[in-house]
This record gives C-alpha cells, structure tokens and sequence, in this order.
C-alpha cells in the first residue's frame, strides 16, 4: 500500500492528494473575508468547467445514438459495421464519466438523507465529515484511474474487439503525454495512416479526466462548505 | 475470529458511510476498499479500476441512457395534458370513474418511462387538479396515484430492471418480458381497488360527466395513439427478437423525437434539457454501478456470499421461507435506500443464495421490483411520496397513510407471484431469440 505511493516534491503522493486539497480548506477558511471576491470568480468558473464536461458527456450520449443507428442501418443493407458494440461501450464510459461532476453539482447523486435532515447540526457537520468523505473516495478513484491508464499504455493493451481507430488519433493524443522534442517523430510515424486496433487507454482517457474533474468538484463543494458555512448543491427538486 | 471480527467490522463500515450520508456510489467504492484493504493482499485500487473499466464500458449498459433519455423528451411534451383529455372518455364508463386514469395513465407512461418519480409527475401534473375539480375524494385520488406510479419500476423499460440484469449477468430483454405480466396484474388489482371502493363507500361517488359518442371519444384521444404505437413498436421488436434492448431503446429515442417534433413541443431548450437530465440520471445510476461492481469484487474475497449460501443451505429452508425473509428483509432496507441501491447493495450476497435455493433468477428479478416498489410508497424514504409532497403540499404521513392500501396490493401481487410463478417466467420463455 505505502509503495504504490511515490514521492514528489520530497512529499509522498498521498501528501499532495489528500492532505493538501484539507490544508487548502482551513487556510481559505481563515482568510475567507478578504479571498471571497476571488473565491466567487473561481467558483464561477470551476462550475462553467463541469457544465463544459457534462456537455461533452451528452454529446457521448448522442453518439450511442448514433452509433446504434448506424449499426442497424448496416445490418438491414447487408453491411458489417465491425466493433460497434465496443464503440458504443467506450461512448458509454464517456457518457458516465464526464458528467460525474456536473450531476454532483446539480444534486443528481443519491444519498441517504435520514440522518443528515435531523436538525441544522447534523444538516452542517454530517454533511461537511460525508463530503470530505466522498473527496477522499473520489481522489482515490481518480489516482488509480490515472495509473491504469498509464499502465494501458504502458504495456500497449490492445481492444479484445473487432474495432479500430485511425492511427493519428493515436498519435495525435500521444502528444500530451510526450515532452515536445518527441513531437516531430511521433507526427512522422503518426502520418503513415492505416488503423489500428483500439488501444486500451485512448477511451480510458475518459474515465481519467470524469474522475480528476470529481475528485476537484467534490474538494470543491468541501471548501465552499466550510468557507461559506452552508452546501452549495443546487438540487433541481423533481425532474 | 479473527475472519468473524473484519467481517463484522466490514459490515459496520458500510452502515455507517451509508448512514453518515455519503454517496450511495462513492460509500460503495469505500467499504469496497476497506474490504480489499482487510481480506485480500491483491492491490485494491488496480482491481478496483480494472472491475469499473469493464463494468462501465459495457455494451450491456447502452440501453440505461437511451431509456431514460426516451422517457425524458417524452416528459416534456404536452403528453401530460393529452394522456388525462384522451383517456378519461374511456375510463368514466367504469365503476370509479376518472380515478382509473391514474391507474391506466401511470401504465401507460410506465411503458415509455423506466423511473416512477417520472411517472407520478407527468401523470400527476394533469389528474391531481382534474380530479379534484370533479369532487373525487382527495384520499383515492394521492393513494391511486401513489400506488399506480410505481408500475414505472415494473413495466418495461424499467431502470431497476436494466440494473438488475447488468449486476448479474442476465438478459434485459428477457427481465422486461418478465415484467409485463405482472405489471398489468398489479395495475388491474389498484382498478379492481377503485371499483370496490365505488360500490363500498356510495356517497363518496362524485356527480357522473356527461357521456361521449364514439367518434369524439377517438377525436379525444387522438395524440395518445402515437404513444401507444411507440411502445408497441418498442415492446414489439425486443418480443420478437428484432431488436436487443440498446437497438429497442434506440428506436425509442428517434420515435419520441419524432412524436414531441410533431406535436410543436420540440424545440432547442426542451431538446438539450432532456439530454442533459437524462445526462446527469445516467451517471447517478452509472456511479452506483461503479461502486457496486468494485463492492462485489470485494465482498467475493470477504467470503461472506458463499457462507452465507451455504449456512441457508445448511438450514434447509423451503424456498417459500427464504422468499418470505427475504420480502421483509428488503421491506426494512427499502425504508433507507432507494430500490436501484437496494438492488445492487444486496446482489452479490443474495444472487449465491437464490440460486443454490433454485430460485430462478428472472422470476426474483420481479419480485425483488415488486418489493422496492413498495419502499417507495412506505415512510420514512419512500421516494414517491416526497414527489407527491412537492406536488400536493399535504403532509408526508397523510400521504402514506392513503397508500396503505396499495402497500396490502403489492403484499398481494407477492403472493400471487409465489402461488403462480409463470406469472413472470411464461412471456420470457417465449422470446424469440436475438442476436445477444
């Protein structure tokens, strides 16, 4: 447990996930009169960044759609529309995992409230101890989603599917992950076209960002609980 | 000892992330990890990734969105309006009068619609008012409604079903054919309620409307055609094998777009806004699955499936017992959790045990609905009736107290799941075939 933790910054990982996004809470919570024009402008923009993936999570949705569609379309007129049932598992992935944020913000997460709707105690400090809860969970998530990741790419999983992708959007999406002194070498193997079978981390990059994006929304509304003293969860009553 | 005390200590930790108000999927994901963390020396989170990956990106799990997107754009069109003006011409020739459009309203927009919150307001919005307005007792029209919207759970497309068949492992299209049945049986005991409440309580009837020939009552009834051709069509191509239930739901997109643009209601805003509620309720679901999967990876390594199953099976109880435990199990459970947590909370456990009992799989599935079903009607968390609260203003416990009735129906429905089985297990056989 303690090795899957390497250090950075002289600190080890857990250091820098965990402790520090709690530090961050006390010292804002300290200067929260003069920071609280900054914080508001943050704020806002922090909830624009998780409306922009919750956006993208239903342009996924839309794409199941159409992938399905598609697909029926093909095997009506005698086509094979090799890997559709894969492309539609990764467009479900992003679907799920990039609106995790969003429907936090917007109350869509479920939770059980009996003990948290006894009085304004417990409506405070049980909802403050479940939400650092909930960030830590969170935090650990995204960690591990980002090392397998990693490792996916690392070991060069490839899809058990029928389907591929064009090779430069491999190479194109690569690029993030280089030092730009690789860069011409990549784009010159990239350009030789062709495709390739499905890499296992190119639609595992959703998972990895929904989570990250999580794990700062839940932190996030940590803050604004202890820096503003009440939840900041906009709950559209029923839909 | 050692085995009986993280065992114990397990258990607590999931009780009290799920009492201390965490979410439901993220409360999950943590007790799974202490579970792994105590019970196994396999890395936690590497497993823990590696379950959620393939869990998340399954096939299997594309009709979840679909479905509840369908119902969503279907919600806000003028179906509301349409389904009370085209079903109350039929319905006011039987004993109980209008009441029976709650009844036969929630069972149509059950079969567009997988959530019963959803069904209790599309219907609601309409009847409540409407059925005041013509002097039904207040108590039969909220207990009516109360009861009927939870055929939204039952009837296909179902989100607990779909959730039910990902968690383990069986057909959906067969767990919705499965539903059918039942689900028209459930509607027809709340009718046969009203009926009986017709000729029992005489001064209670309101003042009879006036009748309707046959070519205004088709006149009337117009827009609810199309919606009924959807399901048919919906319904129809899982049936006869045409369609998987993703390809089924899928369908069901296009044809409610085409329904809400031809009625006027589609327009840019009620467009994004059901994408994006139907967003954000995939990924409530899509989260508690997350947590689910990694929490039976661990619960897998913990021992406690098999030894329980194996400690029921040493009891040797008949099935009729371990169905009656387990009804007032879920009925205790279902007063904190919602029915999708409730389902996958205890899978893992109880799926070993029903089956070493021989209890087949799609039959539970039907029950195990009917039962969450019923949480959603009783106190403390009873979903439906915090809806019904928003909608009417009345007090939670008098709300409860007019779906007590219902509560005895859906007792009823249980047992004559238990006497007569094929109920739920005759329509799936009959399936044809798909693909997958």
């Amino acid at each position: 447990m303690i090795k899957d933790w390497p250090l950075i910054l002289w600190l080890p990982l857990w250091f820098w996930l965990f402790v520090a996004p709690a530090g961050l809470a006390l010292t804002l919570y300290g200067f929260r009169t003069r920071l609280m024009p900054a914080l508001n402008v943050i704020w806002a923009g922090l909830d624009r960044v998780y409306l922009a993936s919750g956006i993208l999570a239903s342009a996924f949705m839309v794409s199941i759609l159409l992938i399905i569609i598609v697909q029926m379309i093909a095997r009506w007129t005698g086509f094979t529309f090799e890997g559709s049932t894969e492309f539609a598992g990764y467009a479900m992935a992003a679907t799920s995992f990039f609106a995790l944020a969003h429907a936090f913000g917007r109350g869509a997460h479920i939770r059980v409230s009996i003990f948290l709707n006894l009085n304004h105690f417990t409506k405070k400090w049980l909802d403050g101890f479940a939400m650092l809860v909930a960030a830590i969970t969170a935090t650990y998530f995204a960690r591990f989603a980002v090392k397998t990741n990693f490792m996916s790419e690392l070991l060069n999983d490839r899809t058990q599917g029928q389907d591929q992708i064009p090779q430069f959007i491999v190479s194109f999406l690569s690029l993030f992950g280089q030092s730009p002194a690789d860069w011409s070498s990549s784009l010159a193997t990239g350009s030789a076209g062709g495709w390739i079978y499905t890499p296992v981390w190119v639609p595992q990059i959703s998972m990895s960002v929904g989570t990250i994006l999580l794990a700062i929304c839940l932190w996030d509304h940590f803050i604004r609980l202890v820096v503003t003293g009440h939840s900041s969860i906009k709950r559209e009553t029923v839909e | 000892m050692t085995e009986l005390y993280a065992t114990g200590l397990f258990l607590f930790v999931l009780f009290f992330l799920l009492g201390s108000s965490v979410w439901v999927g993220l409360a999950l994901i943590g007790v799974a990890w202490v579970g792994m963390e105590l019970f196994t020396s396999r890395p936690a989170g590497d497993a823990m990734i590696t379950t959620i990956w393939t869990g998340a990106s399954s096939w299997t799990l594309t009709a979840l969105p679909l479905f509840i997107w369908m119902g969503e754009i279907l919600y806000r069109t003028r179906l509301s309006e349409d389904m009370f003006r085209g079903l109350s011409p039929w319905m006011s020739r039987l004993p109980g009068g209008l009441l029976h459009t709650n009844i036969a309203g929630c069972t149509l927009f059950a079969a567009v619609s997988g959530s019963s919150a959803a069904t209790l307001t599309t219907v609601g919005k309409m009847s409540i008012p409407e059925l005041r307005q013509r002097g039904y007792p207040e108590y039969m029209i909220i207990g009516t409604l109360a009861g009927a919207a939870t055929l939204g759970l039952m009837i296909p497309p179902s989100l607990t079903l779909i959730v039910y068949g990902v968690t383990i492992n069986e057909s959906i299209t067969k767990l919705f054919m499965a539903g059918v049945l039942p689900g028209l049986v459930l509607a027809g005991l709340f009718m046969t309620y009203i009926i009986a409440w017709h000729y029992v309580r005489k001064e209670e009837r309101p003042a009879q409307a006036q009748r309707m020939s046959l070519s205004e009552m088709l006149r009337e009834s117009r827009f609810l055609i199309p919606v009924i051709l959807l399901v048919m069509i919906v319904i129809g191509s899982m049936y006869f094998g045409w369609a998987t239930a993703t390809e089924a739901a899928a369908v069901g997109v296009v044809g409610a777009l085409i329904l809400a643009a031809s009625q006027g209601s589609l327009n840019w805003s009620s467009f994004s806004s059901s994408l994006m509620g139907a967003t954000r309720t995939s990924a409530m679901i899509a989260l508690i699955l997350m947590g689910a999967s990694f929490l039976s990876l661990s619960m897998g390594f913990t021992g406690l499936p098999r030894a329980l199953a194996s400690y029921i099976d040493g009891l040797d109880l008949s099935p009729l017992v371990l169905i009656a435990a387990l009804t007032i199990f879920y009925i205790i459970l279902g007063m904190f959790l919602d029915g999708i947590s409730s389902v996958v909370l205890t899978m893992a456990i109880v799926e070993p045990m029903i089956r070493q009992a021989g209890i087949d799989v799609i039959w539970f599935g039907i029950f195990i609905v009917v039962v969450v079903e019923m949480a959603q009607v009783t106190p403390p968390i009873g979903f439906n009736l915090f809806v019904l609260q928003g909608m009417t203003r009345h007090e939670i416990s008098y709300i409860a107290k007019t779906a007590i009735p219902m509560v005895g129906l859906m007792v009823l429905m249980v047992i004559i799941l238990v006497v007569w089985p094929e109920l739920a297990t005759w329509l799936p056989e009959t399936v044809r075939q798909s693909r997958n």
